[in-house]
């Protein structure tokens, strides 16, 4: 079944005020290929990290939406990203996972790319085209707008897309958190690792929404909490330090991104954790020393899951690690998982949590296993005439969050739901919903930008 | 007429003949079949590329030459 969606249909599917989410959003084709040219052309997209391109010549190659591109730093240091695709004819100028090279040959034609870009190489130049061919014109297309936040590298294809900082908003709290050394540090993290990849039957938005704050689904993972995988040999991750805290769900509806966390007591102190060996212990025993000096009251929030619009989540501690969620048709997702660590840490303490982050995720992973499951089946169970009818519930919550929260002088940006007592909320997901649905209906970041106006989410 | 020259295994430093008629020492070889990096050596047509650093598609090349 085939049906066509204006943009004024999205306030149909995604009813924010009746916590209600049409099945077409996630299974319908038009609707798949509108969220391409709708969201991934105009969103700041998770790209790489800095480490994986540290020498002239390094690339790696990614994608942004289903366009496959290249992260390179050139022979001058400087980090670029190009669409993978020859101006000549479209075939891909690189066709490797990574590595490092001097140019970027398309091997249809020869049409060869420096590392930055250049068109340098055009066969024939001097008696097929008697060198008439401004080569200036034909380079890789670049993205217009590129950042560098403390190694990762984000991406948008809109020129007139907001800063980046001023996309993520209140959110660079919990940014920073992923992104900064344990102890507090400035940025200071490194990739470890490659890249795990792999293909789930299931729509792109069913994990982006796990990851931005589903505590609901824990009972998924009851097996592998039984086995007990955790880097203390308990539960699947350390839970000591979530003693007497508050159990937050923040929101960001205005921007779409959102995390659930754990709020610490304001008398709480660094606690024992990864005691599965000694060194990894103190290592991280010490960090959590320097980071509460370093940070005082936000040294409180213990950060768990999150995800920021459209499609990048992470783990900010256990396992720390972001996920991309690349799109590749409306039954289909490619999952990239990075796996993150302190550059400075000592070689014991990455090993450590290298083994610890094979075990925990991935296709052969014991955590992800659970909720692959879940995903897959859920989509498909969703695809056929008659379940699409229906819509997804999404009301848990409702009415409940505030946004004025503040805990001992502790003042959080953002939609805060307190799920302490509830154990669970779906705020996190509303938001999420609701901000596809100014995408999805917006012309342009003029629309798109509404807390320049103090609008809401829509 | 020379055989077809496999440029993965051009090393730096070898010289190559070009169908122009020029001859040129590879300077680096990117190692992607299709492009080498060369300096021009002689160049009956263009004397003025002597020198000069220039990248040579692959069916532009004639030959590996011996010393």
């Amino acid at each position: 079944m085939a049906i066509t969606f204006q943009p004024s249909s999205y306030s149909g599917l995604v009813d924010r005020d009746n916590g209600m989410v049409s099945r077409e959003i996630f299974v319908n084709s038009d609707i798949y290929a509108e969220e391409q040219e709708r969201i991934f052309t105009r969103a700041w997209l998770f790209v790489g990290h800095e480490s994986q391109v540290s020498k002239p010549g390094d690339f790696f190659v990614s994608s942004m939406g289903e366009e496959s591109v290249i992260l390179c730093r050139d022979r001058q240091g400087e980090i670029h990203v190009f669409l993978n695709s020859c101006m000549h004819r479209g075939m891909k100028v690189c066709r490797y996972d990574e590595g490092n090279t001097p140019i970027f040959t398309c091997p249809y034609h020869g049409w060869s790319f420096a590392t930055d870009g250049a068109l340098v190489g055009v066969p024939f130049y001097k008696d097929a085209y008697h060198e008439e061919l401004d080569k200036s014109q034909w380079g890789l297309i670049r993205v217009p707008r590129m950042v560098n936040y403390k190694g990762g590298i984000w991406a948008t294809w809109d020129a007139n897309a907001p800063d980046f900082l001023e996309y993520i908003g209140g959110f660079r709290t919990y940014l920073d958190i992923l992104f900064d050394g344990w102890d507090g540090s400035e940025g200071g993290t490194e990739i470890i690792g490659g890249i795990e990849k792999w293909m789930v039957p299931s729509n792109w938005k069913f994990p982006a929404e796990n990851f931005i704050g589903d505590r609901y689904h824990n009972i998924s993972h009851r097996s592998v909490d039984l086995v007990g995988i955790g880097p203390s040999g308990q539960g699947r991750r350390d839970n000591s330090e979530r003693e007497g805290a508050k159990s937050l769900d923040v929101s960001f509806p205005e921007r779409g991104h959102g995390t659930v966390m754990f709020l610490r007591p304001e008398d709480a102190q660094p606690v024992p954790s990864y005691q599965n060996d000694p060194i990894v212990s103190e290592y991280f025993y010490q960090c959590e020393i320097a980071r509460k000096e370093r940070q005082g009251q936000l040294w409180r929030i213990l950060a768990g899951p999150g995800t920021i619009f459209p499609n990048m989540s992470y783990l900010p501690r256990q396992p720390r690690s972001i996920a991309v969620w690349h799109p590749r048709g409306p039954d289909q997702t490619e999952v990239w998982r990075w796996f993150l660590v302190d550059a400075s840490a000592p070689p014991e303490v990455k090993e450590f949590l290298r083994q610890y982050y094979i075990r925990y995720s991935g296709p052969a992973g014991l955590t992800e296993q659970d909720d692959m499951e879940n995903w897959n089946y859920a989509h498909a169970a969703s695809r056929g005439a008659m379940a699409r009818r229906y819509d997804y519930n999404y009301q848990m919550g409702m009415g409940y969050a505030v946004t004025d929260f503040e805990d001992g002088g502790l003042k959080l940006d953002g939609t805060v739901l307190d799920t302490t007592k509830a154990r669970a909320g779906e705020q996190n997901q509303r938001g999420f919903y609701s901000r596809w649905r100014e995408f999805m209906a917006a012309r342009d970041w003029d629309g798109l930008a509404t807390w320049r106006n103090n609008g809401s989410a829509c | 007429m020379a055989d077809i020259v496999n440029l993965f295994e051009v090393e730096p430093g070898q010289k190559v003949g070009l169908y122009s008629g020029a001859t040129a020492e590879v300077v680096s070889n990117p190692r992607d079949g299709v492009w080498l990096f060369v300096r021009y050596l002689t160049s009956p047509d263009d004397p003025d590329q002597v020198g000069e650093e220039d990248m040579v598609f692959a069916q532009d090349v004639l030959e590996l030459m011996t010393d």
